[in-house]
Protein backbone atom coordinates (compact mmCIF):
# COMPACT_ATOMS: atom_id res chain seq x y z
CA UNK A 1 0.00 0.00 0.00
CA UNK A 2 0.96 3.55 0.30
CA UNK A 3 4.39 4.30 1.65
CA UNK A 4 3.65 7.73 2.89
CA UNK A 5 1.17 8.56 5.59
CA UNK A 6 0.51 11.98 7.02
CA UNK A 7 -0.93 11.14 10.44
CA UNK A 8 -4.00 12.70 11.94
CA UNK A 9 -2.18 15.06 14.29
CA UNK A 10 0.21 16.32 11.64
CA UNK A 11 -0.06 19.72 10.06
CA UNK A 12 1.86 20.58 6.94
CA UNK A 13 1.96 24.05 5.52
CA UNK A 14 3.78 24.00 2.22
CA UNK A 15 4.35 21.82 -0.77
CA UNK A 16 4.29 18.07 -1.02
CA UNK A 17 5.52 16.33 -4.11
CA UNK A 18 6.55 12.83 -4.96
CA UNK A 19 6.27 9.68 -7.00
CA UNK A 20 4.39 7.44 -4.65
CA UNK A 21 1.02 7.00 -3.03
CA UNK A 22 0.18 9.40 -0.26
CA UNK A 23 -2.35 8.97 2.50
CA UNK A 24 -3.45 12.06 4.37
CA UNK A 25 -5.15 11.78 7.73
CA UNK A 26 -4.05 15.15 9.06
CA UNK A 27 -4.02 18.71 7.81
CA UNK A 28 -2.25 19.92 4.72
CA UNK A 29 -2.22 23.43 3.34
CA UNK A 30 -0.46 24.49 0.21
CA UNK A 31 0.08 22.29 -2.77
CA UNK A 32 0.19 18.59 -3.45
CA UNK A 33 1.60 17.10 -6.61
CA UNK A 34 2.06 13.38 -7.06
CA UNK A 35 2.55 10.99 -9.92
CA UNK A 36 0.56 8.36 -8.08
CA UNK A 37 -2.56 8.20 -5.94
CA UNK A 38 -3.67 10.43 -3.17
CA UNK A 39 -6.01 9.28 -0.41
CA UNK A 40 -7.66 11.93 1.69
CA UNK A 41 -9.11 10.05 4.63
CA UNK A 42 -12.07 10.96 6.79
CA UNK A 43 -10.03 12.69 9.49
CA UNK A 44 -8.11 14.75 6.97
CA UNK A 45 -8.47 18.37 6.10
CA UNK A 46 -6.77 19.61 2.98
CA UNK A 47 -6.60 23.17 1.74
CA UNK A 48 -4.50 22.79 -1.31
CA UNK A 49 -4.30 22.64 -5.03
CA UNK A 50 -3.92 19.03 -5.95
CA UNK A 51 -2.29 17.53 -9.02
CA UNK A 52 -2.19 13.76 -9.03
CA UNK A 53 -2.93 10.70 -11.08
CA UNK A 54 -5.74 9.41 -8.88
CA UNK A 55 -7.39 10.85 -5.87
CA UNK A 56 -9.83 9.31 -3.46
CA UNK A 57 -11.47 11.69 -1.04
CA UNK A 58 -13.33 10.75 2.11
CA UNK A 59 -12.40 13.81 4.10
CA UNK A 60 -12.43 17.55 3.53
CA UNK A 61 -10.77 19.23 0.61
CA UNK A 62 -10.77 22.88 -0.33
CA UNK A 63 -8.93 23.67 -3.52
CA UNK A 64 -8.71 22.76 -7.14
CA UNK A 65 -8.15 19.16 -8.05
CA UNK A 66 -6.59 18.01 -11.29
CA UNK A 67 -6.09 14.32 -11.90
CA UNK A 68 -4.64 12.64 -14.94
CA UNK A 69 -6.74 9.57 -14.36
CA UNK A 70 -9.53 9.67 -11.82
CA UNK A 71 -11.12 11.65 -9.02
CA UNK A 72 -13.37 9.82 -6.61
CA UNK A 73 -15.53 11.69 -4.13
CA UNK A 74 -16.70 9.18 -1.57
CA UNK A 75 -19.67 9.36 0.70
CA UNK A 76 -19.22 11.81 3.59
CA UNK A 77 -16.53 13.79 1.81
CA UNK A 78 -16.74 17.55 1.58
CA UNK A 79 -15.11 19.13 -1.39
CA UNK A 80 -15.05 22.75 -2.46
CA UNK A 81 -13.19 23.59 -5.65
CA UNK A 82 -12.93 22.77 -9.29
CA UNK A 83 -12.34 19.22 -10.34
CA UNK A 84 -10.73 18.29 -13.58
CA UNK A 85 -10.13 14.72 -14.65
CA UNK A 86 -11.10 12.29 -17.41
CA UNK A 87 -13.00 10.20 -14.87
CA UNK A 88 -14.88 11.69 -12.00
CA UNK A 89 -17.00 9.69 -9.58
CA UNK A 90 -19.26 11.27 -7.03
CA UNK A 91 -20.80 8.88 -4.57
CA UNK A 92 -24.15 9.20 -2.91
CA UNK A 93 -23.72 11.24 0.27
CA UNK A 94 -20.78 13.23 -0.97
CA UNK A 95 -20.90 16.98 -0.62
CA UNK A 96 -19.36 18.94 -3.41
CA UNK A 97 -19.33 22.49 -4.65
CA UNK A 98 -17.42 23.57 -7.73
CA UNK A 99 -16.95 23.00 -11.40
CA UNK A 100 -16.45 19.65 -12.97
CA UNK A 101 -14.47 19.23 -16.13
CA UNK A 102 -14.10 15.81 -17.68
CA UNK A 103 -13.09 17.10 -21.04
CA UNK A 104 -9.40 16.60 -20.47
CA UNK A 105 -7.23 15.83 -23.44
CA UNK A 106 -5.50 12.53 -23.15
CA UNK A 107 -1.82 12.76 -22.52
CA UNK B 1 -14.58 3.50 7.46
CA UNK B 2 -13.70 0.97 10.11
CA UNK B 3 -10.40 0.32 8.48
CA UNK B 4 -9.66 4.02 8.39
CA UNK B 5 -10.39 4.45 12.05
CA UNK B 6 -8.21 1.55 13.04
CA UNK B 7 -5.42 2.91 10.99
CA UNK B 8 -5.68 6.32 12.51
CA UNK B 9 -6.03 4.97 16.03
CA UNK B 10 -3.22 2.47 16.11
CA UNK B 11 -0.96 4.12 13.61
CA UNK B 12 0.23 6.95 15.77
CA UNK B 13 2.95 7.53 13.30
CA UNK B 14 3.47 9.40 10.12
CA UNK B 15 5.69 8.22 7.35
CA UNK B 16 7.17 10.33 4.62
CA UNK B 17 8.04 7.89 1.85
CA UNK B 18 11.32 7.86 -0.02
CA UNK B 19 10.09 9.69 -3.12
CA UNK B 20 8.18 12.36 -1.24
CA UNK B 21 9.33 15.93 -0.90
CA UNK B 22 7.69 18.23 1.59
CA UNK B 23 8.61 21.85 1.45
CA UNK B 24 7.25 24.12 4.14
CA UNK B 25 6.11 23.84 7.72
CA UNK B 26 5.35 20.53 9.30
CA UNK B 27 4.03 20.18 12.82
CA UNK B 28 2.29 17.51 14.80
CA UNK B 29 1.79 15.47 17.93
CA UNK B 30 2.90 12.07 16.79
CA UNK B 31 5.97 10.19 15.70
CA UNK B 32 7.26 11.04 12.28
CA UNK B 33 9.42 8.83 10.14
CA UNK B 34 11.19 10.46 7.24
CA UNK B 35 12.38 8.31 4.37
CA UNK B 36 12.10 11.09 1.82
CA UNK B 37 12.84 14.78 2.03
CA UNK B 38 11.53 17.45 4.33
CA UNK B 39 12.58 21.05 3.92
CA UNK B 40 11.58 24.07 5.94
CA UNK B 41 10.44 23.80 9.51
CA UNK B 42 9.58 20.75 11.50
CA UNK B 43 8.09 20.68 14.97
CA UNK B 44 6.74 17.68 16.79
CA UNK B 45 5.81 16.88 20.36
CA UNK B 46 7.07 13.35 19.86
CA UNK B 47 9.85 11.55 18.07
CA UNK B 48 11.39 12.30 14.73
CA UNK B 49 13.06 9.38 13.00
CA UNK B 50 15.16 10.13 9.99
CA UNK B 51 15.86 6.87 8.23
CA UNK B 52 18.96 6.26 6.11
CA UNK B 53 17.16 7.36 2.95
CA UNK B 54 15.72 10.40 4.66
CA UNK B 55 16.90 13.96 4.20
CA UNK B 56 15.81 16.79 6.43
CA UNK B 57 16.85 20.32 5.65
CA UNK B 58 15.00 22.15 8.32
CA UNK B 59 15.02 23.70 11.72
CA UNK B 60 13.70 20.96 13.89
CA UNK B 61 11.94 21.13 17.24
CA UNK B 62 11.01 17.78 18.72
CA UNK B 63 11.04 15.75 21.89
CA UNK B 64 13.33 13.04 20.59
CA UNK B 65 15.24 12.74 17.37
CA UNK B 66 16.87 9.62 16.00
CA UNK B 67 18.93 10.34 12.97
CA UNK B 68 20.13 7.66 10.61
CA UNK B 69 19.87 9.80 7.51
CA UNK B 70 20.91 13.33 6.72
CA UNK B 71 19.96 16.44 8.63
CA UNK B 72 21.02 19.91 7.68
CA UNK B 73 19.76 22.46 10.14
CA UNK B 74 19.44 22.99 13.85
CA UNK B 75 17.74 20.54 16.12
CA UNK B 76 16.35 21.47 19.47
CA UNK B 77 14.99 18.55 21.42
CA UNK B 78 13.38 18.56 24.86
CA UNK B 79 14.65 15.08 25.62
CA UNK B 80 17.28 13.60 23.38
CA UNK B 81 19.02 13.60 20.05
CA UNK B 82 20.69 10.47 18.78
CA UNK B 83 22.97 10.28 15.79
CA UNK B 84 23.27 6.67 14.77
CA UNK B 85 26.06 5.02 12.85
CA UNK B 86 24.56 6.05 9.56
CA UNK B 87 23.55 9.50 10.66
CA UNK B 88 25.03 12.59 9.13
CA UNK B 89 24.28 16.03 10.38
CA UNK B 90 25.38 19.60 9.93
CA UNK B 91 23.91 22.07 12.36
CA UNK B 92 23.55 22.79 16.05
CA UNK B 93 22.03 20.48 18.59
CA UNK B 94 20.32 21.79 21.68
CA UNK B 95 19.17 19.00 23.93
CA UNK B 96 19.72 17.72 27.48
CA UNK B 97 20.80 14.35 26.12
CA UNK B 98 22.90 14.03 23.02
CA UNK B 99 24.12 10.68 21.78
CA UNK B 100 26.59 10.43 18.95
CA UNK B 101 27.51 6.93 18.00
CA UNK B 102 30.76 5.78 16.44
CA UNK B 103 30.44 6.12 12.69
CA UNK B 104 28.12 9.10 12.77
CA UNK B 105 29.25 12.27 11.13
CA UNK B 106 28.44 15.61 12.67
CA UNK B 107 29.50 19.19 12.32
CA UNK B 108 28.06 21.85 14.54
CA UNK B 109 27.59 22.87 18.12
CA UNK B 110 26.19 20.87 20.94
CA UNK B 111 24.48 22.49 23.88
CA UNK B 112 23.23 20.30 26.68
CA UNK B 113 22.32 23.37 28.66
CA UNK B 114 23.68 22.43 32.11
CA UNK B 115 27.31 23.54 32.20
CA UNK B 116 26.80 27.08 33.49
CA UNK B 117 25.83 26.95 37.19
CA UNK B 118 29.23 25.94 38.64
CA UNK B 119 31.43 28.53 36.96
CA UNK B 120 28.97 31.26 37.84
CA UNK B 121 29.24 30.54 41.58
CA UNK B 122 33.03 30.44 41.48
CA UNK B 123 33.50 33.69 39.69
CA UNK B 124 31.74 35.99 42.17
CA UNK B 125 33.99 34.92 45.03
CA UNK B 126 37.10 35.72 43.05
CA UNK B 127 35.83 39.06 41.96
CA UNK B 128 35.09 40.35 45.46
CA UNK B 129 38.65 40.16 46.66
CA UNK B 130 40.21 42.02 43.72
CA UNK B 131 37.72 44.84 44.11
CA UNK B 132 38.94 45.74 47.58
CA UNK B 133 42.58 45.77 46.54
CA UNK B 134 42.43 48.58 44.02
CA UNK B 135 41.52 51.02 46.77
CA UNK B 136 44.71 50.31 48.66
CA UNK B 137 47.02 50.22 45.69
CA UNK B 138 46.58 53.80 44.46
CA UNK B 139 47.86 55.09 47.72
CA UNK B 140 50.86 52.85 47.56
CA UNK B 141 51.71 54.14 44.11
CA UNK B 142 51.78 57.74 45.27
CA UNK B 143 53.91 56.97 48.26
CA UNK B 144 55.38 53.54 48.21
CA UNK B 145 57.00 54.02 51.55
CA UNK B 146 53.67 54.43 53.24
CA UNK B 147 52.08 51.30 52.06
CA UNK B 148 52.78 49.67 55.38
CA UNK B 149 51.61 52.76 57.25
CA UNK B 150 48.31 52.85 55.44
CA UNK B 151 47.30 49.86 57.46
CA UNK B 152 46.30 52.24 60.24
CA UNK B 153 43.57 54.45 58.78
CA UNK B 154 42.97 56.56 61.90
CA UNK B 155 46.32 58.28 61.67
CA UNK B 156 46.06 59.21 58.02
CA UNK B 157 43.04 61.48 58.39
CA UNK B 158 44.77 63.66 60.92
CA UNK B 159 47.50 64.52 58.51
CA UNK B 160 45.09 65.27 55.74
CA UNK B 161 44.04 68.51 57.29
CA UNK B 162 47.47 70.01 57.23
CA UNK B 163 49.74 68.62 54.68
CA UNK B 164 51.77 71.81 54.23
CA UNK B 165 51.58 72.90 57.83
CA UNK B 166 51.96 69.42 59.09
CA UNK B 167 54.36 69.63 61.93
CA UNK B 168 54.64 67.81 65.18
CA UNK B 169 51.27 67.23 66.65
CA UNK B 170 50.31 64.70 69.22
CA UNK B 171 48.90 61.67 67.41
CA UNK B 172 45.90 61.33 69.70
CA UNK B 173 44.75 64.95 69.43
CA UNK B 174 44.91 65.12 65.64
CA UNK B 175 42.52 62.26 65.35
CA UNK B 176 39.77 64.15 67.11
CA UNK B 177 40.43 67.39 65.31
CA UNK B 178 40.78 65.72 61.99
CA UNK B 179 37.07 65.82 61.24
CA UNK B 180 36.82 69.53 61.74
CA UNK B 181 39.98 70.11 59.81
CA UNK B 182 38.74 68.20 56.86
CA UNK B 183 35.61 70.24 56.59
CA UNK B 184 37.47 73.50 56.72
CA UNK B 185 40.23 72.39 54.43
CA UNK B 186 39.59 73.68 50.91
CA UNK B 187 41.02 70.80 48.91
CA UNK B 188 39.36 68.22 51.11
CA UNK B 189 37.93 65.70 48.64
CA UNK B 190 34.60 64.32 49.76
CA UNK B 191 34.84 60.80 48.34
CA UNK B 192 36.40 58.17 50.58
CA UNK B 193 39.13 57.09 48.19
CA UNK B 194 40.64 60.54 47.94
CA UNK B 195 41.13 60.98 51.66
CA UNK B 196 43.43 58.03 51.49
CA UNK B 197 45.57 59.81 48.94
CA UNK B 198 45.73 62.95 50.98
CA UNK B 199 46.51 60.90 53.97
CA UNK B 200 49.50 59.57 52.18
CA UNK B 201 50.99 62.97 51.87
CA UNK B 202 50.30 63.49 55.51
CA UNK B 203 51.60 60.09 56.28
CA UNK B 204 55.06 60.97 55.17
CA UNK B 205 55.11 63.65 57.74
CA UNK B 206 53.47 61.42 60.20
CA UNK B 207 56.13 58.87 59.73
CA UNK B 208 58.70 61.48 60.51
CA UNK B 209 56.84 62.40 63.61
CA UNK B 210 56.59 58.83 64.67
CA UNK B 211 60.23 58.33 64.13
CA UNK B 212 60.96 61.32 66.24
Amino acid sequence: MANTVIGSSITIDGEISGDEDLVIQGTVKGKISLKESLFVEASASVEADIEVQNVEITGKVTGNIAATDKVELKADCRVVGDVRAPRILIADGASFKGNVDMDVKER
Amino acid sequence: MAATKDFAGTGESTIIGPSILINGKLSGDEDLTVRGRVEGELSLTKTLIVEPSGIVKANVQVRNAIISGVVVGNISATESVELTREGRMVGDINSPRVIIVDGASFRGRVDMGNAEPRPASERPAQRTSPVSRPMVRPAAVVAPVRAPVSVAPSRQPTMVARPPMGKPQPPAAPVIASKGDRETSKPAPPPPPQPVLVGEAGKKKVLLKKKK
